[in-house]
Protein backbone atom coordinates (compact mmCIF):
# COMPACT_ATOMS: atom_id res chain seq x y z
CA UNK A 1 0.00 0.00 0.00
CA UNK A 2 2.81 2.39 0.95
CA UNK A 3 4.64 1.57 -2.25
CA UNK A 4 1.53 2.39 -4.24
CA UNK A 5 1.13 5.70 -2.47
CA UNK A 6 4.74 6.53 -3.06
CA UNK A 7 4.45 5.70 -6.73
CA UNK A 8 1.33 7.82 -7.09
CA UNK A 9 3.01 10.66 -5.27
CA UNK A 10 5.99 10.35 -7.51
CA UNK A 11 3.81 10.46 -10.60
CA UNK A 12 1.94 13.44 -9.26
CA UNK A 13 5.14 15.34 -8.55
CA UNK A 14 6.50 14.53 -11.97
CA UNK A 15 3.33 15.63 -13.70
CA UNK A 16 3.28 18.81 -11.64
CA UNK A 17 6.89 19.66 -12.50
CA UNK A 18 6.40 18.65 -16.11
CA UNK A 19 3.30 20.75 -16.54
CA UNK A 20 4.95 23.69 -14.86
CA UNK A 21 7.89 23.50 -17.28
CA UNK A 22 5.72 22.96 -20.33
CA UNK A 23 3.35 25.80 -19.45
CA UNK A 24 6.32 28.06 -18.85
CA UNK A 25 7.82 27.06 -22.15
CA UNK A 26 4.65 27.51 -24.14
CA UNK A 27 4.08 30.88 -22.50
CA UNK A 28 7.54 31.89 -23.66
CA UNK A 29 6.91 30.80 -27.21
CA UNK A 30 4.07 33.27 -27.55
CA UNK A 31 6.28 36.27 -27.00
CA UNK A 32 8.23 37.85 -29.87
CA UNK A 33 11.71 37.06 -28.56
CA UNK A 34 10.52 33.85 -26.88
CA UNK A 35 11.62 35.07 -23.51
CA UNK A 36 9.55 36.65 -20.77
CA UNK A 37 11.13 36.25 -17.38
CA UNK A 38 8.54 38.18 -15.39
CA UNK A 39 9.08 40.15 -12.19
CA UNK A 40 10.42 37.16 -10.25
CA UNK A 41 13.01 36.40 -12.93
CA UNK A 42 13.92 40.06 -13.09
CA UNK A 43 14.44 40.08 -9.33
CA UNK A 44 16.74 37.07 -9.51
CA UNK A 45 18.70 38.52 -12.40
CA UNK A 46 18.99 41.88 -10.63
CA UNK A 47 20.62 40.07 -7.75
CA UNK A 48 22.81 37.71 -9.77
CA UNK A 49 23.96 39.75 -12.76
CA UNK A 50 26.33 41.98 -10.74
CA UNK A 51 27.90 38.83 -9.27
CA UNK A 52 28.14 37.35 -12.75
CA UNK A 53 29.74 40.54 -14.03
CA UNK A 54 32.25 40.48 -11.15
CA UNK A 55 33.16 36.86 -11.83
CA UNK A 56 33.53 37.58 -15.53
CA UNK A 57 35.72 40.56 -14.63
CA UNK A 58 38.01 38.30 -12.60
CA UNK A 59 38.44 35.98 -15.58
CA UNK A 60 39.01 38.95 -17.86
CA UNK A 61 41.71 40.30 -15.55
CA UNK A 62 43.42 36.92 -15.28
CA UNK A 63 43.20 36.45 -19.06
CA UNK A 64 44.61 39.91 -19.69
CA UNK A 65 47.44 39.31 -17.22
CA UNK A 66 48.25 35.98 -18.82
CA UNK A 67 48.20 37.49 -22.30
CA UNK A 68 50.49 40.29 -21.17
CA UNK A 69 52.78 37.78 -19.49
CA UNK A 70 53.03 35.61 -22.59
CA UNK A 71 53.36 38.71 -24.78
CA UNK A 72 56.25 39.96 -22.63
CA UNK A 73 57.92 36.58 -23.02
CA UNK A 74 57.48 36.75 -26.78
CA UNK A 75 58.78 40.30 -26.88
CA UNK A 76 61.84 39.29 -24.86
CA UNK A 77 62.67 36.54 -27.32
CA UNK A 78 62.09 38.89 -30.25
CA UNK A 79 64.18 41.58 -28.56
CA UNK A 80 67.05 39.14 -28.02
CA UNK A 81 66.88 38.07 -31.67
CA UNK A 82 66.84 41.68 -32.86
CA UNK A 83 69.74 42.57 -30.57
CA UNK A 84 71.72 39.70 -32.01
CA UNK A 85 70.87 40.91 -35.50
CA UNK A 86 71.91 44.46 -34.60
CA UNK A 87 75.23 43.14 -33.25
CA UNK A 88 75.89 41.21 -36.46
CA UNK A 89 74.98 44.20 -38.64
CA UNK A 90 77.06 46.55 -36.48
CA UNK A 91 80.08 44.29 -36.85
CA UNK A 92 79.52 44.10 -40.59
CA UNK A 93 79.14 47.88 -40.82
CA UNK A 94 82.31 48.41 -38.77
CA UNK A 95 84.24 45.97 -40.97
CA UNK A 96 83.01 47.69 -44.14
CA UNK A 97 83.83 51.10 -42.67
CA UNK A 98 87.31 49.85 -41.82
CA UNK A 99 87.79 48.45 -45.30
CA UNK A 100 86.67 51.73 -46.85
CA UNK A 101 89.07 53.73 -44.67
CA UNK A 102 91.91 51.35 -45.47
CA UNK A 103 91.17 51.58 -49.18
CA UNK A 104 91.21 55.37 -48.93
CA UNK A 105 94.59 55.38 -47.22
CA UNK A 106 96.08 52.96 -49.72
CA UNK A 107 94.72 55.06 -52.57
CA UNK A 108 96.50 58.10 -51.21
CA UNK A 109 99.71 56.13 -50.74
CA UNK A 110 99.49 54.96 -54.32
CA UNK A 111 99.05 58.52 -55.52
CA UNK A 112 102.10 59.57 -53.49
CA UNK A 113 104.11 56.68 -54.83
CA UNK A 114 103.42 57.80 -58.36
CA UNK A 115 104.51 61.34 -57.51
CA UNK A 116 107.83 60.39 -55.93
CA UNK A 117 110.70 59.43 -58.18
CA UNK A 118 111.64 56.63 -55.79
CA UNK A 119 110.78 53.00 -55.67
CA UNK A 120 108.43 52.56 -52.78
CA UNK A 121 106.66 49.82 -50.92
CA UNK A 122 103.50 50.19 -48.88
CA UNK A 123 103.65 48.84 -45.36
CA UNK A 124 101.22 48.34 -42.53
CA UNK A 125 102.00 49.36 -38.99
CA UNK A 126 101.93 46.22 -36.89
CA UNK A 127 103.22 47.38 -33.51
CA UNK A 128 103.97 50.58 -31.67
CA UNK A 129 106.52 51.32 -29.03
CA UNK A 130 104.67 51.30 -25.74
CA UNK A 131 107.29 53.40 -23.91
CA UNK A 132 106.92 57.15 -23.57
CA UNK A 133 110.60 57.90 -24.15
CA UNK A 134 111.19 56.44 -27.57
CA UNK A 135 108.76 56.75 -30.42
CA UNK A 136 109.22 53.90 -32.82
CA UNK A 137 106.91 51.54 -34.63
CA UNK A 138 107.19 48.29 -36.53
CA UNK A 139 105.95 47.74 -40.07
CA UNK A 140 105.26 44.52 -41.94
CA UNK A 141 107.89 45.00 -44.61
CA UNK A 142 111.52 44.00 -44.31
CA UNK A 143 114.67 43.07 -46.16
CA UNK A 144 112.86 40.64 -48.44
CA UNK A 145 110.83 43.58 -49.74
CA UNK A 146 113.96 45.64 -50.38
CA UNK A 147 113.75 47.71 -47.21
CA UNK A 148 117.16 48.86 -45.93
CA UNK A 149 118.41 50.71 -42.90
CA UNK A 150 117.73 54.48 -43.16
CA UNK A 151 114.99 54.01 -45.75
CA UNK A 152 112.69 57.02 -45.46
CA UNK A 153 109.16 56.36 -44.32
CA UNK A 154 106.42 58.74 -45.42
CA UNK A 155 102.66 59.16 -45.73
CA UNK A 156 100.71 61.34 -48.16
CA UNK A 157 100.59 63.95 -45.36
CA UNK A 158 104.34 64.11 -44.78
CA UNK A 159 107.50 62.53 -43.42
CA UNK A 160 107.10 59.85 -40.78
CA UNK A 161 110.65 58.77 -39.99
CA UNK A 162 113.37 56.37 -41.10
CA UNK A 163 114.05 52.68 -40.78
CA UNK A 164 116.53 51.86 -38.06
CA UNK A 165 116.27 48.06 -37.90
CA UNK A 166 115.55 45.59 -40.65
CA UNK A 167 114.56 41.94 -40.44
CA UNK A 168 113.60 39.86 -43.47
CA UNK A 169 109.87 40.43 -42.95
CA UNK A 170 109.57 43.52 -40.72
CA UNK A 171 111.29 46.80 -39.98
CA UNK A 172 111.45 49.21 -37.07
CA UNK A 173 110.90 52.85 -37.87
CA UNK A 174 112.25 55.75 -35.81
CA UNK A 175 109.68 58.53 -35.97
CA UNK A 176 110.77 62.11 -36.55
CA UNK A 177 109.23 62.95 -33.20
CA UNK A 178 111.73 60.77 -31.35
CA UNK A 179 114.41 62.69 -29.45
CA UNK A 180 117.08 60.71 -31.33
CA UNK A 181 115.81 61.94 -34.68
CA UNK A 182 117.21 64.92 -36.65
CA UNK A 183 116.79 65.84 -40.30
CA UNK A 184 117.82 68.70 -42.54
CA UNK A 185 114.94 70.92 -43.62
CA UNK A 186 114.07 74.04 -45.58
CA UNK A 187 111.48 76.68 -45.00
CA UNK A 188 109.48 76.13 -48.15
CA UNK A 189 108.65 79.80 -48.72
CA UNK A 190 112.10 81.30 -48.08
CA UNK A 191 114.27 78.23 -48.80
CA UNK A 192 116.24 78.89 -45.59
CA UNK A 193 117.86 75.79 -44.12
CA UNK A 194 117.63 74.40 -40.60
CA UNK A 195 117.45 71.15 -38.65
CA UNK A 196 114.34 69.57 -37.18
CA UNK A 197 114.80 67.49 -34.07
CA UNK A 198 112.36 65.33 -32.26
CA UNK A 199 111.49 65.92 -28.61
CA UNK A 200 109.75 62.72 -27.74
CA UNK A 201 106.47 64.60 -27.71
CA UNK A 202 104.02 65.70 -30.37
CA UNK A 203 105.88 68.83 -31.55
CA UNK A 204 109.20 69.06 -33.41
CA UNK A 205 111.98 71.53 -32.71
CA UNK A 206 113.39 73.59 -35.60
CA UNK A 207 116.99 74.74 -34.88
CA UNK A 208 119.86 76.54 -36.49
CA UNK A 209 117.79 79.10 -38.33
CA UNK A 210 119.61 82.33 -39.01
CA UNK A 211 118.25 85.32 -37.09
CA UNK A 212 117.93 87.17 -40.34
CA UNK A 213 115.48 84.65 -41.71
CA UNK A 214 111.86 85.82 -41.61
CA UNK A 215 110.10 82.73 -40.30
CA UNK A 216 106.42 83.14 -39.58
CA UNK A 217 103.73 81.01 -38.10
CA UNK A 218 102.24 78.71 -40.71
CA UNK A 219 105.36 78.33 -42.81
CA UNK A 220 105.69 74.89 -44.36
CA UNK A 221 108.88 72.98 -43.54
CA UNK A 222 110.16 70.47 -46.10
CA UNK A 223 113.11 68.12 -46.24
CA UNK A 224 116.28 69.64 -47.65
CA UNK A 225 117.70 66.46 -49.15
CA UNK A 226 120.95 67.03 -47.29
CA UNK A 227 122.22 64.13 -45.24
CA UNK A 228 121.37 61.53 -47.79
CA UNK A 229 118.45 59.94 -45.97
CA UNK A 230 115.33 61.83 -47.04
CA UNK A 231 114.75 63.01 -50.59
CA UNK A 232 114.34 66.71 -51.07
CA UNK A 233 110.95 68.42 -50.86
CA UNK A 234 108.96 66.08 -48.60
CA UNK A 235 106.67 67.95 -46.23
CA UNK A 236 107.80 67.69 -42.59
CA UNK A 237 105.37 70.01 -40.88
CA UNK A 238 104.13 73.54 -40.22
CA UNK A 239 105.67 76.21 -38.01
CA UNK A 240 103.49 76.94 -35.00
CA UNK A 241 105.62 79.25 -32.84
CA UNK A 242 108.88 81.16 -33.45
CA UNK A 243 111.34 82.01 -30.69
CA UNK A 244 113.86 84.83 -31.11
CA UNK A 245 115.98 85.36 -28.00
CA UNK A 246 117.55 88.76 -27.43
CA UNK A 247 121.19 88.79 -28.46
CA UNK A 248 121.17 85.30 -29.92
CA UNK A 249 122.53 84.66 -33.40
CA UNK A 250 120.01 82.03 -34.28
CA UNK A 251 116.31 81.61 -33.88
CA UNK A 252 114.22 78.54 -33.18
CA UNK A 253 110.70 77.40 -33.87
CA UNK A 254 108.14 74.77 -32.96
CA UNK A 255 106.93 72.62 -35.85
CA UNK A 256 103.78 70.57 -35.89
CA UNK A 257 104.35 67.31 -37.84
CA UNK A 258 102.35 67.07 -41.03
CA UNK A 259 101.91 63.31 -40.63
CA UNK A 260 99.69 62.12 -37.80
CA UNK A 261 102.49 60.29 -36.00
CA UNK A 262 100.23 58.96 -33.27
CA UNK A 263 97.60 57.53 -35.63
CA UNK A 264 99.62 55.84 -38.34
CA UNK A 265 98.20 52.71 -39.94
CA UNK A 266 99.64 52.54 -43.46
CA UNK A 267 102.95 54.07 -44.59
CA UNK A 268 105.13 54.14 -47.66
CA UNK A 269 108.78 53.09 -47.40
CA UNK A 270 111.00 54.67 -50.01
CA UNK A 271 113.55 52.19 -51.28
CA UNK A 272 117.11 52.93 -52.34
CA UNK A 273 117.58 53.51 -56.03
CA UNK A 274 118.99 50.51 -57.86
CA UNK B 1 16.88 22.62 0.25
CA UNK B 2 18.39 26.04 0.82
CA UNK B 3 21.88 24.61 0.55
CA UNK B 4 21.05 23.15 -2.86
CA UNK B 5 19.66 26.51 -3.94
CA UNK B 6 22.98 28.12 -3.02
CA UNK B 7 24.92 25.37 -4.73
CA UNK B 8 22.87 25.79 -7.91
CA UNK B 9 23.36 29.55 -7.93
CA UNK B 10 27.12 29.17 -7.50
CA UNK B 11 27.33 26.44 -10.15
CA UNK B 12 25.15 28.46 -12.54
CA UNK B 13 27.25 31.59 -12.12
CA UNK B 14 30.50 29.66 -12.51
CA UNK B 15 29.17 28.13 -15.70
CA UNK B 16 28.05 31.35 -17.38
CA UNK B 17 30.96 33.47 -16.16
CA UNK B 18 33.90 31.07 -16.43
CA UNK B 19 33.14 27.67 -17.94
CA UNK B 20 31.28 29.15 -20.92
CA UNK B 21 34.62 30.55 -22.12
CA UNK B 22 36.11 27.08 -22.50
CA UNK B 23 34.31 25.50 -25.40
CA UNK B 24 35.36 22.07 -26.70
CA UNK B 25 33.77 20.98 -29.97
CA UNK B 26 30.84 23.26 -29.24
CA UNK B 27 30.31 21.72 -25.78
CA UNK B 28 30.56 23.59 -22.51
CA UNK B 29 31.02 21.96 -19.12
CA UNK B 30 27.64 21.89 -17.36
CA UNK B 31 27.99 21.36 -13.58
CA UNK B 32 24.24 21.80 -13.04
CA UNK B 33 23.39 18.53 -14.72
CA UNK B 34 25.61 16.28 -12.53
CA UNK B 35 24.10 18.03 -9.51
CA UNK B 36 20.59 17.16 -10.66
CA UNK B 37 21.66 13.56 -11.39
CA UNK B 38 23.39 13.25 -8.02
CA UNK B 39 20.43 14.61 -6.07
CA UNK B 40 18.11 12.29 -7.98
CA UNK B 41 20.23 9.23 -7.17
CA UNK B 42 20.85 10.17 -3.56
CA UNK B 43 17.46 11.65 -2.59
CA UNK B 44 14.99 10.20 -5.02
CA UNK B 45 13.08 11.14 -8.16
CA UNK B 46 10.98 13.96 -6.67
CA UNK B 47 14.00 15.79 -5.27
CA UNK B 48 15.99 15.11 -8.44
CA UNK B 49 13.18 16.48 -10.58
CA UNK B 50 12.79 19.59 -8.43
CA UNK B 51 16.50 20.32 -8.33
CA UNK B 52 16.75 19.61 -12.05
CA UNK B 53 13.91 22.01 -12.81
CA UNK B 54 15.40 24.72 -10.62
CA UNK B 55 18.85 24.18 -12.17
CA UNK B 56 17.47 24.32 -15.69
CA UNK B 57 15.38 27.43 -15.04
CA UNK B 58 18.37 29.16 -13.48
CA UNK B 59 20.45 28.21 -16.49
CA UNK B 60 17.76 29.58 -18.81
CA UNK B 61 17.50 32.74 -16.76
CA UNK B 62 21.26 33.40 -16.69
CA UNK B 63 21.83 32.18 -20.22
CA UNK B 64 19.30 34.36 -22.01
CA UNK B 65 17.28 31.62 -23.70
CA UNK B 66 13.54 30.91 -23.37
CA UNK B 67 12.62 29.94 -19.81
CA UNK B 68 11.83 26.25 -19.55
CA UNK B 69 13.96 24.65 -22.26
CA UNK B 70 16.74 23.57 -19.92
CA UNK B 71 14.25 23.47 -17.06
CA UNK B 72 12.22 20.75 -18.72
CA UNK B 73 15.18 18.65 -19.85
CA UNK B 74 17.05 18.80 -16.54
CA UNK B 75 13.89 18.11 -14.59
CA UNK B 76 13.37 14.94 -16.56
CA UNK B 77 17.02 13.90 -16.16
CA UNK B 78 16.93 14.52 -12.41
CA UNK B 79 13.64 12.66 -12.09
CA UNK B 80 14.86 9.76 -14.23
CA UNK B 81 18.01 9.46 -12.11
CA UNK B 82 15.85 9.12 -9.04
CA UNK B 83 13.98 6.18 -10.54
CA UNK B 84 17.13 4.10 -10.09
CA UNK B 85 17.56 5.17 -6.49
CA UNK B 86 16.99 1.73 -5.04
CA UNK B 87 18.22 -0.45 -7.84
CA UNK B 88 21.83 0.74 -8.15
CA UNK B 89 24.87 0.24 -5.98
CA UNK B 90 25.69 3.71 -4.68
CA UNK B 91 29.28 2.90 -3.71
CA UNK B 92 30.24 1.95 -7.24
CA UNK B 93 33.06 4.41 -8.14
CA UNK B 94 31.94 4.52 -11.76
CA UNK B 95 28.34 5.41 -10.88
CA UNK B 96 28.68 9.23 -10.96
CA UNK B 97 30.45 9.29 -14.31
CA UNK B 98 28.23 6.69 -15.97
CA UNK B 99 24.99 8.15 -14.63
CA UNK B 100 25.98 11.67 -15.63
CA UNK B 101 27.12 10.49 -19.07
CA UNK B 102 23.73 8.83 -19.64
CA UNK B 103 21.87 11.76 -18.08
CA UNK B 104 23.65 14.24 -20.33
CA UNK B 105 22.80 12.24 -23.44
CA UNK B 106 19.15 12.11 -22.29
CA UNK B 107 19.23 15.84 -21.64
CA UNK B 108 20.66 16.54 -25.06
CA UNK B 109 18.02 14.37 -26.72
CA UNK B 110 15.27 16.18 -24.80
CA UNK B 111 16.75 19.57 -25.63
CA UNK B 112 16.87 18.59 -29.27
CA UNK B 113 13.27 17.38 -29.14
CA UNK B 114 12.08 20.55 -27.43
CA UNK B 115 14.09 22.59 -29.89
CA UNK B 116 12.59 20.77 -32.83
CA UNK B 117 9.09 21.30 -31.47
CA UNK B 118 9.64 24.99 -30.76
CA UNK B 119 11.80 25.53 -33.83
CA UNK B 120 14.80 26.66 -31.80
CA UNK B 121 17.45 24.03 -32.51
CA UNK B 122 19.42 23.10 -35.60
CA UNK B 123 20.20 19.79 -37.27
CA UNK B 124 20.40 16.48 -35.44
CA UNK B 125 23.60 15.50 -37.24
CA UNK B 126 25.40 18.57 -35.92
CA UNK B 127 24.08 18.04 -32.39
CA UNK B 128 25.27 14.42 -32.08
CA UNK B 129 29.04 14.94 -31.73
CA UNK B 130 28.45 17.94 -29.51
CA UNK B 131 26.19 15.87 -27.25
CA UNK B 132 28.79 13.13 -26.99
CA UNK B 133 31.51 15.59 -26.05
CA UNK B 134 29.18 17.24 -23.58
CA UNK B 135 28.40 13.86 -22.00
CA UNK B 136 32.08 13.00 -21.63
CA UNK B 137 32.93 16.38 -20.11
CA UNK B 138 30.06 16.22 -17.63
CA UNK B 139 30.91 12.61 -16.84
CA UNK B 140 34.46 13.63 -16.01
CA UNK B 141 33.26 16.36 -13.69
CA UNK B 142 30.61 14.23 -11.98
CA UNK B 143 32.74 12.28 -9.43
CA UNK B 144 33.85 15.52 -7.77
CA UNK B 145 30.33 16.91 -7.57
CA UNK B 146 28.92 13.57 -6.39
CA UNK B 147 31.41 13.51 -3.58
CA UNK B 148 30.45 17.04 -2.55
CA UNK B 149 26.71 16.32 -2.66
CA UNK B 150 27.18 13.11 -0.75
CA UNK B 151 28.98 15.10 1.92
CA UNK B 152 26.08 17.55 2.05
CA UNK B 153 23.61 14.67 2.38
CA UNK B 154 25.56 13.12 5.23
CA UNK B 155 25.63 16.43 7.09
CA UNK B 156 21.94 16.98 6.47
CA UNK B 157 21.19 13.45 7.74
CA UNK B 158 23.09 14.20 10.96
CA UNK B 159 21.12 17.38 11.62
CA UNK B 160 17.75 15.69 11.07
Amino acid sequence: MTELLLARRRIAVFLGLFLFAVVLLTTQSRTADRRAIGPFGTLILTALLPVQAGMAGIVDSVTTMWEQFTEIGGLRVENAQLRGRVDVLSREAAALHEQAASAGRLERLLALREQIAYRAVAARVITRDPSRWFTTLTVDRGGLDGVARNSPVVTPDGVVGRVIEVTPTASRVLLIGDSRSALGVLIQRSRDAGVVEGRGSGALHLKYLSRTVAVTQGDIVVTSGLGGVFPRGLVVGRVTTVTREEGALLQEAEVEPAAALDRLEDVLILLPRR
Amino acid sequence: MLIYGGLLVIAGLVQVAWLARVEISGAILDPLLPIAVAVGILRGAEAGGAVGLAAGLLQDLLGGGPLGVNGLSKMMVGFASGLFERSIYLENPLLPAVATFAGTLLSEVLLLAVGQVTGLSGSVAAAAPRALTQAMMNGALAPVLFRGIKGIEIRLARTR
